[in-house]
């Protein structure tokens, strides 16, 4: 029995995670129109022996202020299923996951679809399960609008159920109150058992979605109090499915900077921090918030009063605990969050990233990490040729990959 | 630039004809023979099943558009159509996702769509009762409508990618669509680049006479069945008539017909029966349906090819890099 080890995930977006990633002389700015560059990622990804590459997805464009959204790198990008498909042929080894709509595609679709995937890369796919909360996506598919949280969650649910029934062979003749399906799918059965399911909602309705179904659960969290909260949270609700705490891989997101020392890695942030144009940042920062008017508000004072919205619950409530814990103004929210979109942030050399992981790996808050390069491909190459190796000498990452599936190796149980 | 006297050549890989067990590294090696031989284009069918046991017997273990983008990167000049049904996808998502291809291709992809319901398939997509033929026929006009006007949303020279000044892209070369019709409603755009060629390839197959107006008006590529009939040249004359009726080119839409290749014919009597049929201005080439074993386009590539090359009706190589130049049609330049 070897001890036990972390997961990573290397999640690929635009040229990178910080929002003025673009502009920074180091990154690639043609990375939306070049799968050339996307190919050799997931190959960088796969030499350091990431579980997984993962692809976030909107059917949209993220931004509804066009001025804004012609400042950052976010309005083009591939398509990610047909992105990870061809990856598929140019990997061997890595796991290749993406987010898709349960709003926006049919359950018999997708299912075929990620199949599909799955077959490709020889057992490598997992599909990231989103209800998807902006209004922007709704109006690329139909003229009624954002549907309320309850009504996605409802309509999520029935949704995870017929895909993991077709692709356990078992869920033909479905006839629910939002789909219907009448035959099996037309593909063989997974060289994996089944693609992996993701699912990353936070909200209460999300945890419970997640618990009954999902193998990995990406999140968000600042600190350590609030990751390990999660995390208990999570892994207490699997019981009541059925379901054993090792079913769940819990990754959250972490935004690295690093590099060989301490003084270059905060550099290198601050360089990074510098592109960011206040309009943009206070426009990212409304939108986690889901208000449009945020503009209106001194951008050197602190938050105003929000109701609860529609959007994304859980993002909201964590932005406002941090404005209030720190007294952050909204500039310094903005950048704040700009940065690394609400996800943790370490800055450091890799001795001390590694530390930062290591206690939440440890302290029972995370079972792996969703990182989360501030630009491509310099700061994935960076997490790859000195985080990597530091945290394979403290034995808490593979030298080398098991099995061939992503489920090898997550460590997940084949469904049967 | 396209003469006028090329035949146009696809080769269809459509699942029933296949052999068992297929994996991604012979279906590359049979598009990789194709591109050597220089053909125009390969179909990708993604025929739903139509019934319960024929579902459980494909032996296609891919999804025709998974498929496309995989077979991009192991290719680097020949066209690949993928068919994807408009019962299965919301436009939006189609239409991203073959923008996407396109540029994972570099200018090489194009979508079969079919104006022939598939009478099982709605039951597999919460529509147990189907379309009408007539609603089918109003909503693939939309459908295709807004596809074609999703992949114009975008100038080809929208993105600036000016890092000093910070101007990722020109807000006036990006559109919205604001499509309000009888069975969408779809804002835009697409959140992917301009196509390399323009826009993707619109390859429409299974027309009923009462389809042809919409393919005329919206098609690149029309594909008719029925192989060598009679009246060709008469139907011919009629598409390129209704091509021009719409004010477009009449070389904008370039037709092919579907040929099943019979194994044990002879190869000169082959090119001798699809010379005819082009020469006499029945089509602008063909669409050669594979046979059981993928092996059968050694045959073709090896014996007839040659055929129709020594009779100069066949291009010797590839002279651009994208689809639309293969097959001579406008928007092809490359960039």
């Amino acid at each position: 029995m070897t001890a036990r080890q972390m997961k990573l995930g290397a999640f690929l977006w635009a040229t990178g995670h910080h929002i003025a990633a673009w502009r920074h002389p180091k990154a690639h700015v043609t990375a939306g129109i070049d799968i050339d560059h996307y190919i050799q990622l997931a190959r960088t990804a796969e030499a350091a022996k990431f579980d997984m590459v993962f692809c976030e997805d909107a059917a949209g464009l993220r931004e509804a202020n066009i001025g804004i959204a012609s400042q950052t790198s976010r309005s083009i990008g591939f398509e990610p299923i047909s992105l990870l498909s061809a990856l598929a042929v140019q990997t061997s080894r890595i796991g290749l996951v993406s987010t898709a709509s349960t709003s926006y595609n049919e359950p018999y679709g997708l299912a075929r679809t990620f199949l599909s995937l799955d077959h490709l890369s020889g057992g490598r796919a997992g599909w990231n399960l989103v209800t998807s909360a902006s209004p922007i996506e709704a109006a690329n598919f139909g003229a009624t609008g954002l549907k309320p949280h309850a009504d996605r969650y409802e309509r999520a649910r029935e949704f995870a159920g017929v895909v993991t029934g077709l692709w356990h062979g078992k869920a033909s003749g479905h006839n629910g109150q939002s789909f219907s399906v009448r035959d099996p799918l037309d593909l063989p059965r997974s060289p994996q058992g089944a693609p992996v399911m993701v699912q990353a909602g936070a909200s209460d309705v999300g945890r419970d979605l997640a618990a009954r179904t999902a193998d990995v659960v990406f999140t968000a969290a600042q600190t350590f109090e609030e990751a390990k909260a999660f995390y208990d949270d999570l892994k207490g609700r699997l019981p009541a499915y059925g379901r054993e705490p090792d079913d769940i891989k819990i990754m959250p997101g972490v935004a690295p900077v690093v590099a060989e020392t301490e003084a270059e890695a905060r550099e290198k942030y601050e360089e990074l921090q510098e592109l960011i144009p206040d309009d943009v940042g206070v426009a990212l920062l409304s939108s986690y918030l889901s208000i449009s008017d945020l503009w209106r508000y001194p951008i050197d004072g602190p938050l105003p009063e929000l109701p609860e919205s529609e959007g994304m619950k859980s993002r909201q409530a964590l932005v406002i605990e941090q404005s209030r814990r720190d007294g952050l103004s909204i500039r310094q929210l903005a950048r704040h969050f700009a940065g690394a979109r609400g996800h943790w942030r370490i800055v450091g050399t890799a001795a001390q990233v590694a530390d930062e992981l290591q206690a939440r790996f440890e302290g029972g808050a995370a079972d792996g990490f969703n990182v989360m390069p501030s630009y491509f491909p310099g700061e994935l190459d960076a997490f790859a040729t000195l985080v990597v190796p530091e945290l394979q000498r403290r034995g808490l990452f593979r030298t080398e990959y098991q099995g061939r599936t992503l489920r090898d190796h997550l460590g997940l149980k084949r469904p049967v | 630039m396209d003469n006028g006297a090329t035949m146009h050549l696809a080769v269809s890989l459509a699942d029933p004809s296949l052999e068992t067990g297929l994996e991604f590294s012979r279906l590359a090696g049979f598009v990789q023979k194709a591109e050597a031989a220089g053909l125009d284009m390969v179909l990708l069918a993604d025929a739903a099943p139509a019934s319960e046991s024929e579902a459980a017997n494909k032996r296609m273990p891919f999804e025709a558009t998974t498929l496309l983008a995989a077979l991009a990167t192991v290719t680097s000049r020949i066209g690949l159509v993928a068919a994807a049904s408009t019962s299965a996808h919301q436009p939006y998502n189609l239409a991203r996702r073959f923008a996407s291809l396109d540029v994972i291709s570099h200018g090489r992809s194009g979508w079969n769509a079919t104006m022939t319901q598939a009478p099982r398939e709605a039951a597999n997509f919460s529509r147990p009762e189907g379309f009408s033929p007539n609603d089918f026929r109003r909503r693939s006009e939309e459908y295709i409508g807004i596809v074609q006007g999703l992949w114009q949303g975008w100038d080809a020279d929208a993105l600036l990618f000016d890092q000093s000044g910070g101007r990722f892209h020109d807000p006036e070369k990006m559109h919205l669509l604001e499509h309000k019709g009888e069975f969408f409603s779809v804002r835009g755009p697409l959140n992917v680049a301009r196509s390399p060629q323009d826009t993707p390839v619109l390859v429409l197959s299974g027309l009923q006479e009462s389809d042809f107006d919409i393919a005329t008006s919206t098609a690149d590529v029309i594909l008719l069945d029925g192989g060598l009939v009679e009246g060709a040249t008469e139907r011919y004359d009629d598409i390129r008539r209704r091509v021009t009726a719409c004010g477009r080119d009449p070389d904008a839409v370039k037709v092919l017909t579907n040929v099943a290749l019979i194994a044990d014919s002879k190869p000169a009597a082959v090119a001798e029966r699809l010379e005819k049929e082009f020469r006499a201005r029945g089509c602008d080439g063909f669409n050669i349906l594979m046979p059981e074993q993928l092996s059968a386009l050694d045959d073709f590539v090896g014996l007839v090819l040659p055929e129709l090359r020594r009779r100069g009706l066949v291009r010797e190589s590839y002279r651009g890099k994208t689809l639309r130049s293969h097959l001579g049609l406008a928007g092809g330049g490359d960039r």
